[in-house]
C-alpha cells in the first residue's frame, strides 16, 4: 500500500512538471513571435554596424533572461532590443528563454 | 612589362594579407584555450548562465568581443579577456567558434 502511494505522488509530481513544462513551452513559443521576426530570417542582417543577428536556437535559458534583463536596464546598448524588452516580465523572459532553449 | 610584373605581385600580397585577416580556425583554436574554461571545449558552456559560442555567426561573435574590448559591452569578466586581443586574435577566434556545431536560427513556424 505504502509503495503504491509513493508510486502514485510520484506519477503526480511527474505529471505536474510536465505540464508546467509544456506551459512554459506554448508560452514562450507565442511570445517569441515578435524575436523571431529578426532572429529567424536567415542571413538577416543588424545594420550600423552590420553583423547578422545573432541565432538563439538552442541557447542556454539561463543566459537569454540574463541577456534580456540587460537590455532592459540599457545596461547592455541596442535601441531594437530596448524596445523589446522594456515590456517584458520576468515570466515573460523566462518563458521566451525556455523556448529558445528547447529548439535544439 | 614590369609594371603588370609588379601589378601582379602587389595583388597577389593583398590577397595573402586578405586571407590572413579572414581568420583561421586553427589558430582560433589554439587562441581558445582561455575561453573553453566557460564556454567549453566544444564551444557548449556547461554553466548556463555563459552563452554558447557554437556555431553563432562569425561576425556576431566579432562584434561582441570588439564591443567587450572597447568597453561599449560592459562586463567585467570579457573585460579583462577581450582587453588584450589584436584584431587578428579576434577574427580567428570567431571564425573558430563560428565553425563548430551548436546555435541554429531558430524556425519561423
Amino acid at each position: 500500500m505504502k509503495s503504491t502511494l509513493k508510486f502514485s505522488t510520484i506519477l503526480a509530481l511527474l505529471s505536474i512538471s510536465c505540464l508546467t513544462l509544456a506551459e512554459d513551452y506554448s508560452a514562450g513559443k507565442t511570445k517569441s513571435e515578435t524575436c523571431l521576426g529578426c532572429h529567424a530570417i536567415p542571413g538577416y542582417n543588424n545594420v550600423y554596424p552590420t553583423y547578422k543577428v545573432p541565432k538563439l536556437a538552442g541557447q542556454h535559458a539561463d543566459y537569454i533572461i540574463s541577456a534580456l534583463k540587460a537590455y532592459q536596464t540599457k545596461e547592455r546598448k541596442h535601441q531594437t532590443m530596448h524596445a523589446n524588452a522594456m515590456g517584458l516580465s520576468e515570466e515573460d523572459m523566462k518563458d521566451i528563454a525556455a523556448y529558445f532553449e528547447s529548439l535544439k | 612589362m614590369i609594371k603588370v610584373i609588379k601589378i601582379s605581385i602587389i595583388i597577389f600580397i593583398c590577397t595573402l594579407t586578405h586571407l590572413t585577416n579572414a581568420g583561421s580556425y586553427q589558430a582560433g583554436k589554439e587562441k581558445s584555450q582561455v575561453c573553453a574554461a566557460c564556454h567549453g571545449v566544444d564551444g557548449i558552456s556547461q554553466i548556463k548562465m555563459y552563452p554558447i559560442l557554437a556555431g553563432q555567426h562569425k561576425n556576431y561573435l566579432i562584434h561582441a568581443l570588439s564591443e567587450y574590448r572597447s568597453g561599449i559591452r560592459d562586463n567585467v569578466v570579457m573585460k579583462g579577456f577581450a582587453a588584450g586581443l589584436s584584431d587578428q586574435d579576434i577574427e580567428d577566434l570567431s571564425q573558430y567558434f563560428s565553425m563548430q556545431q551548436g546555435l541554429k536560427i531558430p524556425p519561423l513556424k
